[in-house]
Parts: C-alpha cells; sequence; structure tokens
C-alpha cells in the first residue's frame, strides 16, 4: 500500500496542548499500578483486571505516539490489541470459571497443588 | 506463508470434522494435513528472500527450515496422541484444530518482519497453549498449571506491548528495516526510551521462552499440564520463540549489540544455573523434563548472546536436536507414566522407569538415546548442537560464558543418567508394555534422527 | 480568556450545578409519608426475593463471552470501512479497489460466521440446555404393578 493513502490528517492543535511527556508518564504510572496489582492480589480475576490495565496504558501510549507522529500505524496495533485482549478475556474467564467450578473460590493462594 | 493460510482453513475444517459420528477420522486427517502444510512449506524454497504481506512477514531458507521443524515435531506429537477416544470428557477435535492454530502462531514469530505480526502471532501460539494446559477439566493441577500459565503469559504480553509502544515511540516504526535505520542513526544510539523499550520487549519474550528470572512458571505449567502438551510446549514454542529473539536481536538491534548483551549474559548464565542446578533435586522426571528445558533454553540463549553469522543456524540445529530427543523422552514417559498409574493418576517419578530395560529393550534403547542426546554426549545430534552453540560463543571471545555453560552441561550428565540407571540398573517390573505400530514408528524415528545427525552433522549443512 | 479546557470544565460545574438544584428542588417540594411497599425495590410488580448480589447461572456467561468475542471483533470493519469507500482509490483502480475490499471483508466475516456456527452446532445458544432428568427408582415391584394399579383407581 502506498503511504500516501495512509496519511493521517493532521492533528489538531488542541490536542497538542497537552505535552507528549503528560502521557507518557500517565501511560507509565498506568502501566506501574497494573504491575503492582498483579503481584500483590490474590483474587485472580482482579489479578486479570491488573493485566487489563497494563494493556491499556499501552493502548493509550500507542495511541499518543500515533497522534503526534500523524502515524496512523500505532491506531491500527491499538485495534490489534483489542481484539486479541478479547480473546484472550474470553479464554482467560472460561479458565477460571473451570477452576471455580472445581474449588468454589478464585484466590489464587488455593493453587498449591504443584510446588518445586 | 502457504502454511499459515492451509493451517488456518485446515484448522476450521478440523474443527467441523468433529461433527462426525466417528472420531477414528480426525488423527489421520489432521497427521495429513500437518503433511500438506509442510509440503506446501517448501513452495518457496530456494525462491531467495521473499516478502509477503504487504511485506511483513518474510520468507528465507532458514526460516522456512525452522517452519519445518516445527511442522515435523507437530507431526510427531500428533501421531503420539492416540489417547484421546479413551476419555469420554476430550473434545478430539477441538485439541487438533487448537493444535494446527498454534502452529500458525509460531510459523507468524518465525518469520515476522513487522510486529503486528509478531503480537498476533505470539498471541494465537500462547492463548492456544493456555487452552490445551487446562484441556483435563477435572484435574485440579491441570486447572491451576493452566491459571497460572495464563496470568503470567498475559502478564509478560502486557510487558512485552509496552515495550513494543515505547519503541514505536522512540523510532516511529514498526516493521524491523524501519527500527533498524532509526537504531542505525546517532539519535538512536543515544534514544534512552528505545533502550527501555527493547529491555522491555526482550523480558516478555524471555518470559515465554522460560528464561531465569522469569522461569517460575515452567515448572509448574510443564508438570500440570497433560504430558502430550508439555512435549507441545517444550519443543514447538520454544524453537518458534527463540527463532523470534533471533530475528529481532539480528534484524534491528544488532547496531546496539554493546547494550543489550550485558544483559543478555547475565540472564544466560542465570537461566544456565538455575535450570541444572534446580534439575538435580527433582524426583519427578516431568519436572527434571521442566528444568531441562529452562537450561536448554540457556545453551540457545548463549548463542543468542554470540550473536555471530552462524548464530541462526546453530540455533537451528540445537532446537531440531533439542526438540526431536525431547519428544521421544516424553513419548517414553508417557507410555511408562500410564502403566504404572498410581491412584489412577499417572505416576511420572523416576522409581517408574526402574528395571525398565528388560521387559521393553526399545523403549530403554530410545530413552537413552534421546538421554545421551539431551546431555549432549557425542555421536547423538544434542552433542553437535552445543558443539555449534559454544563454538560461536568462542568466536565471539565470550569464554567465561563458555566456562560456565561447559560445568553446567557437567552437571546435566547426573541427572539425564539418573534415569537411565534406574532403567539398566535398578530392579523394578515394569511389565511389557503394548507399543501402538504409529507410536513405535515415531520413537524409532526420533531416535534415528537423532543418531542420524548425531554421526554426520555435515548433513545437515548440506540440506539448506 | 478560558482554554478549551476551561470550558469543559465549566460545563461539568454546570452539570453539577444542574442535577443538584433539580433534585434538591424536589426534595423540597414533594410530600414525604414512606411505608414498606413503597420502599421496596420495584420488579414489575413482583414480589422482591433475596439480594441483588446472587449470582448468575453459568449460561449467561457463556452468551457473554459470545458476545464479547464477535462485538470486539467487529471493531476491524472501522478502519475498512474508511477505506472501502475511498473515492481515490477507486478511481485509480478503475472500480477494482471496492471489489478487492469486499473479498477480502466478506472472508473475514465468513471466519466470524463460522465461528458462530460452530458455537451454534455445539448448542453453546440455547437459551435453556435441555437436560431432561428422568426420575430413576430402583424397586422391585415392577412397572406393570403400578400400571394394575392405577388402572383400578381409575375405573372406580
Amino acid at each position: 500500500m502506498e503511504p500516501s493513502m495512509l496519511q493521517m490528517p493532521a492533528i489538531p492543535e488542541i490536542i497538542q496542548l497537552i505535552p507528549l511527556k503528560n502521557y507518557l508518564i500517565l501511560s507509565t504510572a498506568l502501566f506501574v499500578i497494573g504491575i503492582i496489582g498483579v503481584l500483590t492480589r490474590r483474587n485472580a480475576i482482579v489479578i486479570f483486571m491488573s493485566i487489563e490495565l497494563m494493556l491499556n496504558a499501552a493502548n493509550l501510549l500507542l495511541i499518543a505516539f500515533s497522534s503526534y507522529k500523524s502515524d496512523p500505524a500505532g491506531q491500527v496495533f491499538v485495534f490489534f490489541i483489542m481484539a486479541v485482549a478479547a480473546a484472550e478475556v474470553a479464554v482467560g474467564l472460561a479458565i477460571i470459571v473451570m477452576i471455580y467450578r472445581n474449588t468454589r473460590t478464585t484466590d489464587v493462594g488455593f493453587l498449591n497443588k504443584l510446588k518445586w | 506463508m502457504y502454511p499459515i493460510i492451509l493451517l488456518s482453513v485446515l484448522g476450521i475444517v478440523v474443527l467441523f470434522l468433529g461433527f462426525m459420528k466417528s472420531k477414528n477420522i480426525l488423527l489421520p486427517a489432521t497427521l495429513l494435513f500437518l503433511a500438506l502444510a509442510l509440503g506446501s512449506n517448501f513452495i518457496d524454497w530456494n525462491q531467495g528472500p521473499l516478502l509477503y504481506f504487504y511485506g511483513m512477514f518474510s520468507v528465507t531458507n532458514l526460516t522456512l527450515a525452522f517452519n519445518a521443524i516445527v511442522l515435523i515435531s507437530a507431526f510427531l506429537i500428533v501421531a503420539m496422541t492416540r489417547g484421546f477416544q479413551d476419555d469420554e470428557e476430550a473434545q478430539p477435535a477441538e485439541y487438533y484444530g487448537i493444535m494446527l492454530f498454534s502452529l500458525v502462531g509460531a510459523i507468524m514469530i518465525i518469520g515476522y518482519e513487522h510486529l503486528i505480526i509478531f503480537f498476533v502471532g505470539i498471541e494465537i501460539l500462547s492463548v492456544a497453549m493456555y487452552i490445551l494446559t487446562g484441556s483435563d477439566k477435572r484435574n485440579l493441577r491441570s486447572n491451576e498449571a493452566s491459571l497460572k500459565y495464563f496470568l503470567m503469559g498475559a502478564f509478560a504480553t502486557g510487558i512485552m506491548l509496552f515495550g513494543i509502544a515505547l519503541l514505536y515511540g522512540a523510532t516511529g516504526a514498526f516493521s524491523l528495516t524501519g527500527i533498524r535505520g532509526f537504531v542505525s542513526t546517532a539519535a538512536g544510539a543515544q534514544s534512552y526510551i528505545l533502550y527501555a523499550g527493547l529491555l522491555l520487549l526482550l523480558i516478555g519474550m524471555l518470559f515465554k521462552v522460560s528464561a531465569a528470572p522469569f522461569h517460575f512458571w515452567t515448572p509448574d505449567v510443564y508438570d500440570g499440564a497433560p504430558s502430550i502438551f508439555t512435549t507441545f510446549m517444550s519443543t514447538i514454542v520454544k524453537t518458534a520463540g527463540f527463532a523470534a529473539i533471533f530475528r529481532l536481536l539480528s534484524h534491528s538491534f544488532a547496531g546496539i549489540y554493546d547494550f543489550w548483551y550485558i544483559t543478555l549474559a547475565v540472564i544466560t548464565v542465570l537461566t544456565l544455573f538455575v535450570g541444572n542446578v534446580v534439575a538435580v533435586y527433582q524426583d519427578s522426571f516431568k519436572r527434571m523434563m521442566a528444568y531441562s528445558s529452562i537450561s536448554h533454553a540457556g545453551y540457545l540463549l548463549i548463542a543468542l548472546t554470540a550473536l555471530t553469522a552462524q548464530t541462526e543456524r546453530s540455533i537451528l540445529f540445537y532446537s531440531m536436536a533439542y526438540s526431536v530427543a525431547t519428544i521421544s523422552a516424553f513419548g517414553v514417559l508417557m507410555l511408562i507414566a500410564k502403566e504404572k498409574s498410581l491412584d489412577g493418576r499417572p505416576n511420572e517419578s523416576y522409581d517408574a522407569f526402574n528395571g525398565l530395560a528388560k521387559q521393553n529393550p526399545l523403549l530403554a534403547f530410545v530413552l537413552t538415546v534421546s538421554m545421551l542426546s539431551l546431555a549432549g554426549i557425542p555421536l547423538t545430534a544434542g552433542f553437535w548442537g552445543k558443539f555449534f552453540v559454544f563454538s560461536s560463543a568462542a568466536d565471539r571471545g565470550l569464554i567465561w560464558m563458555l566456562v560456565v555453560a561447559v560445568l553446567m552441561s557437567a552437571v546435566g550428565i547426573y541427572y539425564y543418567f539418573r534415569v537411565v540407571i534406574a532403567s539398566y540398573m535398578k530392579e523394578g517390573n515394569t511389565g511389557k508394555i503394548r507399543v501402538a505400530p504409529f507410536y513405535q514408528i515415531v520413537l524409532v524415528a526420533a531416535t534415528v534422527i537423532t543418531i542420524l545427525f548425531g554421526l554426520a552433522p555435515g548433513f545437515f549443512e548440506q540440506l539448506l | 480568556m478560558l482554554s478549551d479546557f476551561g470550558t469543559i470544565f465549566l460545563f461539568i460545574l454546570a452539570a453539577v450545578a444542574l442535577v443538584s438544584m433539580m433534585l434538591g428542588m424536589a426534595r423540597l417540594l414533594r410530600p414525604n409519608n414512606p411505608n414498606e411497599e413503597k420502599l421496596s425495590t420495584y420488579e414489575s410488580g413482583e414480589e422482591p426475593l433475596g439480594n441483588a448480589n446472587v449470582q448468575f447461572n453459568v449460561r449467561f456467561y457463556v452468551v457473554a463471552l459470545i458476545f464479547v468475542l464477535f462485538d470486539v471483533e467487529l471493531i476491524f470493519l472501522f478502519p475498512w470501512a474508511v477505506v472501502f469507500g475511498n473515492e481515490d482509490l477507486i478511481q485509480q483502480t478503475n472500480g477494482q479497489w471496492g471489489w478487492f475490499a469486499l473479498a477480502e471483508m466478506t472472508v473475514f466475516v465468513g471466519i466470524l460466521v463460522l465461528g458462530l456456527a460452530y458455537a451454534w452446532a455445539k448448542g453453546y445458544l440455547d437459551w435453556v440446555r435441555p437436560e431432561p432428568k428422568t426420575p430413576h427408582v430402583d424397586s422391585p415391584v415392577p412397572t406393570s404393578l403400578y400400571q394394575q394399579v392405577n388402572e383400578k383407581y381409575k375405573k372406580s
């Protein structure tokens, strides 16, 4: 495909009122909150939500970069991330429901059958 | 490119074949489809470097060879899946379909030229693996393994994506050539966002191939998953994953070798150490194989860290030798674990192998050859794999790393020989194990490949 | 002079003020004499039973998952729609572009339809999955005996 056809219209100035750095800080903060959530929470569903937060931090960053570069590739990547994340959600929730049916809990501390 | 399209379509066909009354058609159909995909893989052979999908996917002879390893491993593994028919809960059509789909992901990450293809491929591969790990629905161990794998895998995906986002911010490109173009500029060599992005992306990828210190999920997952899917994970995911990491580092980041090589070298040594030392303390053969797969990731990382002109070939040879030996080892394990099951659970400890050689000399021989190959004893393919990897490290002058690696292979000999000693020296009764003809062919073929490439490694070079 | 974000802030302030003013006025004006019937949750005239935080049946969850999957895959239609009707591209290619784009999307939607068909054929879309349980009684008395008794009392 010719790049000319993929040209995005120049971004409105209003968006550039917020410096790119702020987006970088915001999405890094979201990402770190997600990581802390994964490491400290015990409930599988909450861990899962934290992971989604990490993915969305990446999405936000991609979109911010994409707008500032006037390059649609970043936004296309976000579409793919969203679609793949939905598939992951479906599989992950199915696994959690399967475990819930067998153990009646979603607490990961209960899962200790396998240890070195 | 052809196997991607073919496998996607045929995977759907397999799913719908599951609606037929007779389940017996599924296995031959899947094998036929895999053979077709393998054949179509070679349409592009010797056509030179080709780009497909608007320059997002590249095909060279070496990527085709990686594809072939993945497809042949899958073929051998699928040929061993005779057990699904006995289990009422099992959904063989879905398992076969998911295996075919996951191969699509593996092939995508072997030849990606654009990070979207890489991301989608690695997700296809991992999501399929989460499902297969949990396929033993009533078994709590399988449940647990699946949840752990899923949470850790998704976590790694998140880290990887953030890395990709940072890389995009720094370079403005997702394609490997675009990134390389930026890295080679003066600004690129100084960009901290680029460094951070590369590190996060590498961490995410090393998670997937279970390098220490990101390995902690591996033993649990490999142990809990049904053995047949453990084989699938430890061969195909590892081969494809290393091909992908190699591609990223060599095509885009060779320019800043000095930056990432220290990180990778530390991870390599740590992986070798953890994998080999902890494997010594395992009582279960299956768990030992999990740690052994970590240690083999370490040997493959040596080749990556060296990054010489020979690296891709040595990774190719090593993953071929490792895959074949692992398949035959797990093949024997599955037979014995089923035969000696305790309270309906397969017995995967070393003791189950006691006295194997007396009544089942063939199985004992297959097991011994695969263990020799994994340990890297001469006259097996594994020896030459290690030899190529070590010599590329020597070319780079990474002598201290070689010393660690050689010491660790010596440790490896100890735990690989435990099972050989159990089957030849110890007293025990395994009973005469009946091996299905298909199964026997797989085991013999894997052993023959191991010995053949052990005797004549040059043969492999000529194939390329 | 306000920046554009200042305008948004004013909007938020105005919205909060308006809503609180209307609710506050209603509170002052309306008569207030509650009884038990009035305070109960309105469920279309049904007597409310139990807590709202009950666990839903698992089959809702399967349907929800299938919905989420197909719903999210549709985002790929949006970028496609932008280029599908692009007049420049259509003119440059003598109309070939439209057919090409349509064919590509047909393949994509076709695969989704196959997935849906698979879920349908497997029975995951059936709202109530029929699992008739016939009560089974292990009794030494043969069934014919019961029937005889039934017949006898029917006559009388």
